[in-house]
């Protein structure tokens, strides 16, 4: 067996641990709108990539490298306006009229979503890879050296899934919609327009891709496709971490990143993405509803 | 008296008539067009078959399974693989696909027997990932993304319309044993089961043994399908199971009208006929399309099939009723 | 012995928990051939637990179900449609993208009847309840008690049937259909001899149809006997009042 340098190690695992971590991210917004209208949004991978690519024209044409952080917040606040906008017309309908079949209309939807995304940043913004500029130069975690912008990255990260968990913990929307997840007709009867909450769900849910997709720009190289790899990431953790479940998703987007980048160290790294996938397999096939359980909706 | 669900169309005589004009203009159209229109078409067959075939499941079944398109990469890679490695004669690679395609089905039906929808979207969507991981992993056997070279089936002049006419008997073929199907009980078991699985059970449906039945049928149809491709294009690669392929069948299928026998038919040769025909515009097609199945789907519009039945129906009534007024 | 034999149902305490709550305990509940038997009792009291058991959906804790002598409590709810026993649900459940006449095939092809025999029977029956005229229509343009009036005949199409448990059968419906539903009941029973259990809130009509009533209460049998005996019995006025 190779020795392995433990720098390397540790640098390759914190390396991985961090990605994981900010696809997370995407994954939790996936598990957010589960949680509130129950349908799987297969086109989040898209909204990372409108995420990254506003993200790009923010800081190349408006504010500049300095102001990443701006422009990760403003790309979640455009994400989040055109979710809003794509529940209202396509979601919501869902619930008022006589679709019959839920599951099966939000599927169809939400991937003619995705294949609409992709073709229209093709036609807009040409099949070509953008890379926006590093946000910060390449600095050290203890004595390890760490790419600048994975660093702030990653700490972007923290602070957003903070914020979003005290949103949810702390503010009146939050217990909103910790209700709602918990009892949709029962906080109909509490008088809260579902109608809103679902809609505000939706665009924070797709904001929390895009918001990966702003924070990973400059690692991954920004192309109409690259969305897919995200969906992909996305799907992987919460089928893992349990579909509903948020401190699921965490810990399954840590695990995802630290199996690839073991997987990555010891065995082939040309395989990085399989391993991840093997685990989901091995998941799939013993414990089907994912790590944590997922909290049937009382109504 | 005819059983008449309000699901079908009335006006049967002239419905069976088009259908037949239909097929005589395909079978004649070898002599009218040339090399490349042949070609389309035969694709479009092809279409049609993993089209009719997904249908089957998803449309009557309701097991909306994102797994498809893999099965029919699993027929097409088996076939090759048998035929290049191990000098089976083509026919046995083809006859061999459809035995590992609807094995894999079988066992991915078991695993999502007990699953709701959503998760059964995302198991099925997982499998097909999985296969197409494993092809380009095992790039040693499969040759991965640089594509497999496959022995052809029809080689020299006149493979072209060979192919055609191979291609629009296995459709027609397809077509009409799903219609055998949907029509027998077998048919009424499948759509009990997507209408409410428990009732279906409580009138005496054995739902597991039926719901496997049509995963392996389907994915036993779509193995064959992919040999055949696969003999016929000469490559096979990855590309076939990408996730954009699954897509590609579910808005065939939408568009051309789901749970309906001739919906997969249209859509499939309809969408692949576009496609082809303004290749020049490039993603704008894919653009229409998916504007087109998101209208489809949101004004609960059964596609095509779903707007000549509420015409035919339409007529009818306004004969009834002046019949009536008589 | 001659009560053995004329015994069609039984369940020798009949347990069910649900995590910590028991629904069902204990329950001995014991019906005769030709009977036409009412279940009643308070909201919760369980008696739709006891309908799921008797008929496969649930798996009991312990305790079982013997329909002829033979147990069944092990059998799959389409094994159970097999013996010659049929349910309704609460919210009337039939198949929305049928017709109203493809809805009552389904259980007579399960038996392995033929499409034309099935379609004779078929039309019959709704003739009988005065759907006859609806055969074609789309279930989805029925009423609620349309609805819930296809549900109860459809399950006439299996034959020999035996058992026929109705859950709720009259919530909501128009006192027309109702009439309709106790008339087919009493036809079916009369002539070719199915036994009944019937779920209900309605004690009127449950009086009216039922020669035996078996009061259900935190998940057991608290009294049994004709309407009147058990309108009378102190312990059932005290679950309906006390609770």
């Amino acid at each position: 067996m190779v020795t392995i340098d433990s720098t390397l190690l540790s640098q390759y695992i914190i390396s991985g641990v961090v990605i994981g971590l900010i696809y997370s991210l995407m994954a939790m917004g996936i598990t957010f709108i589960y949680g509130i209208m129950r349908i799987i949004n297969w086109s989040m991978g898209e909204f990372y990539m409108i995420g990254g690519y506003l993200q790009y024209i923010i800081i190349t044409h408006l504010l500049g490298v300095e102001d990443w952080y701006l422009g990760v917040l403003l790309s979640m606040v455009g994400v989040f306006l055109l979710g809003m906008v794509v529940q209202g017309l396509l979601i919501k309908p869902m619930f008022q009229g006589s679709v019959e079949r839920r599951t099966e209309y939000a599927t169809i939807v939400t991937i003619s979503l995705g294949v609409l995304f992709t073709n229209v940043a093709v036609i807009g913004a040409g099949p070509f890879i953008y890379s926006p500029p590093g946000y910060y130069h390449g600095t050290r975690i203890i004595t390890l050296p760490v790419s600048g912008t994975r660093f702030v990255a990653f700490i972007g990260t923290i602070v957003l899934l903070s914020l979003f968990y005290l949103f949810l913990k702390k503010t009146w929307w939050g217990r909103a919609f910790q209700g709602a997840a918990q009892n949709r007709m029962g906080i109909q009867t509490a008088g809260i327009d579902v109608f809103r909450l679902d809609q505000i769900a939706f665009g924070i849910g797709v904001a929390l891709a895009a918001a990966a997709g702003a924070l990973l720009a400059p690692e991954f190289y920004l192309h109409p496709r690259c969305g897919s790899i995200a969906t992909m990431k996305g799907f992987e953790i919460i089928v893992i971490g349990g579909l509903g479940s948020i401190p699921g998703v965490l810990c399954a987007g840590l695990l995802l990143g630290l199996i690839e980048s073991l997987g990555a160290v010891f065995l082939n790294p040309s395989f990085r993405d399989v391993y991840g996938f093997l685990f989901l397999l091995a998941i799939l096939a013993i414990r089907p509803t994912g790590l944590f359980e997922e909290r049937e909706r009382v109504a | 008296m005819k059983e008449i669900s309000y699901t079908k169309i009335t006006g049967f005589k002239w419905y069976s008539l088009s259908i037949a004009a239909l097929l005589l203009l395909v079978a004649l159209l070898p002599f009218s067009t040339g090399q490349y229109y042949l070609q389309v078409f035969t694709v479009a067959f092809y279409y049609v078959i993993l089209a009719s075939s997904w249908n089957l499941l998803a449309g009557y079944t309701g097991q909306f399974s994102l797994a498809h398109h893999a099965f029919a990469a699993i027929g097409g890679y088996t076939s090759a693989l048998l035929v290049t490695n191990f000098g089976l004669p083509i026919w046995l690679g083809i006859l061999a696909a459809p035995l590992s395609s609807a094995l894999m089905g079988f066992i991915l039906g078991m695993l999502c027997l007990r699953m709701r929808a959503i998760y059964l979207a995302i198991a099925t969507w997982a499998f097909a990932e999985s296969v197409r991981i494993t092809i380009s992993m095992t790039y040693e056997i499969t040759r991965g993304d640089l594509g497999l070279a496959v022995p052809k089936l029809f080689v020299g002049k006149g493979q072209g319309v060979a192919y055609y006419y191979l291609f629009l008997g296995l459709a027609a073929v397809t077509v009409l044993m799903i219609m055998f199907i949907i029509r027998s009980k077998m048919g009424y078991y499948l759509r009990a089961i997507r209408n409410d699985e428990m009732v279906a059970r409580v009138m005496g449906i054995n739902t597991t043994r039926w719901k496997i039945l049509a995963f392996m049928l389907s994915s036993g149809i779509a193995g064959i399908a992919g040999a055949f491709y696969g003999h016929y294009n000469g490559l096979l690669t990855p590309v076939m199971i990408d996730f954009n392929e699954m897509a590609f069948i579910v808005i065939m299928v939408v568009i051309g009208g789901i749970r309906s026998i001739a919906g997969p038919l249209i859509g499939a040769i309809l969408i692949e006929l576009l496609t082809e025909t303004f290749r020049e515009f490039g993603e704008i097609r894919m653009v229409v399309f998916a504007l087109a199945v998101i209208a489809i789907a949101r004004l609960y519009n059964e596609g095509a099939m779903g707007t000549i039945r509420q015409f035919t129906q339409w007529i009818s009534r306004r004969k009834q009723a002046r019949e009536g007024v008589n | 012995m001659e009560k053995e034999n004329n015994e069609l149902l039984r369940t020798e305490n009949l347990t069910k928990d649900f995590g910590k709550l028991r629904a069902v305990d204990n329950l001995s509940l014991s019906l005769e051939k030709g009977e036409i038997r009412g279940l009643i009792g308070p909201n919760g009291s369980g008696k739709t637990t006891v309908v799921n058991l008797i008929t496969g959906v649930y798996r009991p804790t312990s305790g079982g179900v013997y329909f002829s002598g033979r147990r069944i409590d092990r059998l799959s709810p389409d094994n159970i449609t097999h013996e010659g026993i049929m349910r309704t649900f609460q919210v009337a459940r039939v198949f929305a993208d049928m017709s109203v006449l493809e809805n009552m095939l389904i259980p007579a092809f399960t038996q392995g009847t033929s499409r034309r025999e099935a379609r004779h029977r078929a039309q019959e029956l709704l003739d009988f309840c005065l759907l006859g005229k609806l055969s074609n229509e789309p279930t989805r343009n029925l009423s609620g008690g349309q609805t819930m009036l296809l549900q109860i005949v459809r399950g006439f199409m299996r034959q020999p049937l035996k058992l026929y448990l109705l859950d709720e059968p009259f919530a909501g419906v128009h006192p027309a259909i109702k009439d309709v539903i106790i008339n087919t009941i009493q036809k079916m029973n009369r002539e070719e001899g199915v036994t009944f259990l019937i779920v209900s809130h309605e004690l009127t009509t449950i009086r009216r149809l039922c020669s035996r009533i078996s009061v259900l209460h935190g998940g057991g049998v608290i009294s049994e006997g004709t309407m009147r005996e058990v309108a009378n019995d102190p312990r059932v006025i005290d679950s309906y009042l006390g609770g």
